[in-house]
């Protein structure tokens, strides 16, 4: 939060810190939630569609697997490393888990356990290469990228992968698999943000993400074991992609060779749009599931008004600017304290 | 291919005590100096390739000619690579994810130019360069004045302008005959098989000359790599590193915009998505970049190591299309791009290590 000594700041301002440690909500989740009231608030006197059941469902299950990759990717991203293979990892676990569903019609469990590792074999390779190797983050996901898209076409032979079994459809797209009128598939990723939110926030464990991501040398001259806990995250990464490979997977039918293509660059956004610092340090799984909520928001907006749907990635390149614009300020403000 | 390397570079070792010295300073160049290294690789890639075309294991012939045709393809490939060296060099996570964008963007500016607003192909150019120079520039305010982190600017950004690019000709190319002219710009020239595409030596060489100068004869580029290696440091000796920082994404936004020509030309006719079909372009640029010996951390790379890298994976590119019948092949290109990235990583840390012990 600080980097000035404690005997030296002000009253004022250790009791700024303490305030800060005791809000559950952060000022960029708090920017992000007025933003998001807004737009809503916009929406609901330009159509008369967007407050339907189906469509506030529609966007919930759509940024789904972006907020559940979004809990894994947070982490990572507070240590100040980033993962772009997700899109890759993703499309290898949705082939492999499309031709188990379709050839050897497995069930539930066996084939949610079967993306788990193959999953976690993605994230375990990144891990390894990135602790181990000792390489950039970002080298290694922009390599692996390229290595795992090239295993999930050769998963795919020359063709897509048609009439998948509906087998994951509970948390699936359909309007029949929703509890209490929210998709199931968003129940799930509240659960994994809610876990995550409270494991970075008041264990141990989590807040040694952030003093990885502050600064990692003084982390590991404190005592932390910066290699076994960046290897976990990397490794969670994998996990999380697999979860929401199911979750898109849900009902099932076709599943084409671009899955997952540009899906890295869609869960940073949400990180980011949602707080998260890329260089490290600063980050909640909570703010990413708003930015998520908010990508999800203004691509549904688009749609329903009528616009041309291409305009969409400028609003999110518009809203990151203003998100990070918003921070960067506040930082200044609080640089100036 | 590193495993390649390794082999070719082991019976240095064994040679009689007195050629040793010689032998392992060899070693050290190759080592240390990315180039160098992709020199030999191409070296190595091409023997090999010829080797197999003798055993006839080749879907196609291995020809001199299809070495030179196939040069086409590194243009755009090493003018982006050039683009990613400039920024990634300029220090503080540097990256340019928009390039893909502008190339997209630019490309359509120019059709708009030549097609709705009948400018010349000349002056419709000239323009086109300027305009994507003020959009690498605004990436540049972002990082270098405001203080935005370079790969969230310009992945907002190229968002932004991937986006324009789609919706400003509603999704439809630009097609008309003054731009497929253009594409007499990439016709061979040359004696016979030796004909290598003429935009090879109008374009890139220049631009590469150029480059190569600008950051090793000239007090800018000399800057760039102190912004690149410590801010502070940058500062109290007097360089405005805000603007040095600002003006190397402004570079890389002339270079996407030539590139977006490029591809106009070779395409003959502006396409909303020439930048960011499939994976895009900034991806394969970034990589090359980095195979070429541009540290990701800043201040460290050359122009001479992003030229070999993106030759060596143009050609490398080509050979797997000959080597691997169909769509497999495509799929083998991917795979080789991120191995041969993580294998150059790995090796020069492998290298780094042998000289500190």
């Amino acid at each position: 939060m600080t980097h000035t000594p404690m005997d030296t700041l002000t009253v004022s301002t250790r009791r700024a810190i303490a305030r800060e440690r005791r809000t559950l909500i952060e000022g960029q989740e708090l920017v992000l939630i007025g933003v998001i009231a807004l737009v809503w608030l916009a929406l609901s006197f330009a159509t008369n569609t967007f407050w339907t059941a189906g469509n506030i469902q529609t966007i919930l299950y759509s940024i789904a697997p972006i907020a559940i990759i979004g809990v894994g990717m947070t982490a990572v991203m507070v240590t100040a490393g980033i993962d772009v293979s997700v899109g890759s990892q993703l499309a290898v676990v949705t082939a492999s888990v499309g031709l188990i569903l379709k050839e050897l019609q497995w069930g539930i469990v066996s084939t949610a356990v079967a993306a788990l590792v193959i999953g976690g074999l993605l994230g375990a390779i990144n891990a390894l290469l990135i602790v181990k190797g000792n390489i950039h983050p970002m080298i290694v996901t922009f390599g692996t990228l390229n290595i795992f898209r090239f295993v999930a076409l050769q998963i795919f032979g020359d063709s897509q992968i048609p009439g998948v079994p509906g087998t994951f459809s509970f948390i699936g797209g359909s309007s029949a698999a929703v509890t209490l009128g929210i998709p199931n598939a968003i129940w799930l990723a509240i659960l994994l943000v809610l876990l995550q939110w409270i494991y970075m926030r008041s264990y141990s464990g989590g807040r040694h993400i952030y003093a990885i991501g502050n600064d990692a040398r003084a982390a590991r001259l404190a005592g932390i074991n910066v290699g076994r806990k960046l290897f976990l995250l990397y490794l969670s990464v994998g996990f999380l992609v697999a979860v929401a490979a199911l979750v898109q997977l849900g009902a099932g039918g076709l599943v084409q060779q671009n899955v997952g293509l540009g899906l890295e660059m869609k869960v940073i956004a949400a990180c980011v749009i949602g707080g998260t610092s890329v260089l490290g340090g600063r980050g909640t799984v909570l703010g990413t599931l708003l930015g998520a909520l908010l990508v999800g928001t203004v691509t549904s907006a688009i749609t329903l008004l009528g616009w041309s749907s291409e305009l969409t990635n400028l609003f999110v390149g518009v809203f990151i600017i203003i998100a990070v614009g918003i921070d960067l300020l506040r930082q200044r403000r609080r640089a100036r304290l | 291919m590193t495993s390649n390397v390794n082999t070719s570079v082991q019976p240095t070792k064994d040679t009689v005590p007195e050629k040793k010295e010689r032998a392992s300073s060899v070693v050290k160049v190759l080592t240390t100096d990315r180039m160098w290294l992709l020199v030999v690789l191409i070296v190595l890639l091409i023997t090999a390739t010829a080797i197999a075309d003798g055993l006839r294991l080749l879907v196609a012939p291995f020809t001199v000619r299809y070495l030179s045709v196939s040069l086409i393809a590194l243009v755009p490939l090493a003018l982006l690579a050039l683009a990613e060296t400039f920024v990634i060099l300029s220090g503080r996570s540097g990256i340019d994810l928009s390039v893909g964008g502008l190339v997209s963007i630019a490309g359509m500016f120019f059709g708009s130019m030549v097609v709705d607003h009948g400018l010349s192909i000349v002056l419709a150019a000239f323009i086109t360069v300027v305009f994507a120079t003020l959009l690498g520039a605004l990436n540049g305010f972002l990082v270098g004045f405001l203080g935005f982190p370079p790969l969230i600017a310009t992945l907002a950004t190229g968002y932004a302008f991937s986006s324009i690019a789609l919706v400003m000709h509603d999704g439809a190319p630009y097609s008309d005959p003054k731009l497929t002219g253009m594409n007499e710009l990439t016709a061979g020239i040359g004696p016979g098989a030796l004909a290598i595409p003429w935009h090879v030596v109008t374009v890139l060489l220049p631009v590469g000359l150029l480059a190569w100068m600008a950051l090793s004869k000239m007090r800018w580029g000399r800057s760039l790599y102190a912004v690149g290696t410590s801010d502070s440091a940058a500062r109290y000796s007097a360089i405005n590193q805000k603007l040095v920082r600002a003006s190397a994404y402004a570079v890389a936004g002339l270079l996407a915009g030539i590139t977006a020509l490029v591809n106009v030309a070779q395409f003959a006719s502006a396409r909303p998505d020439a930048g960011t079909a499939g994976n895009g372009l900034a991806l394969p640029a970034i990589t090359i970049a980095v195979l070429g010996g541009v540290a990701i951390a800043g201040g460290v790379g050359k122009i001479g190591g992003a030229l070999m890298a993106a030759l060596f994976v143009t050609w490398m590119n080509a050979i797997i299309l000959i080597a691997f019948p169909g769509s497999f092949g495509s799929r083998v290109q991917l795979l080789a791009l991120g191995i041969v990235l993580i294998g150059a990583v790995l090796l020069n840390q492998a290298a780094a290590r042998h000289q500190a012990t």
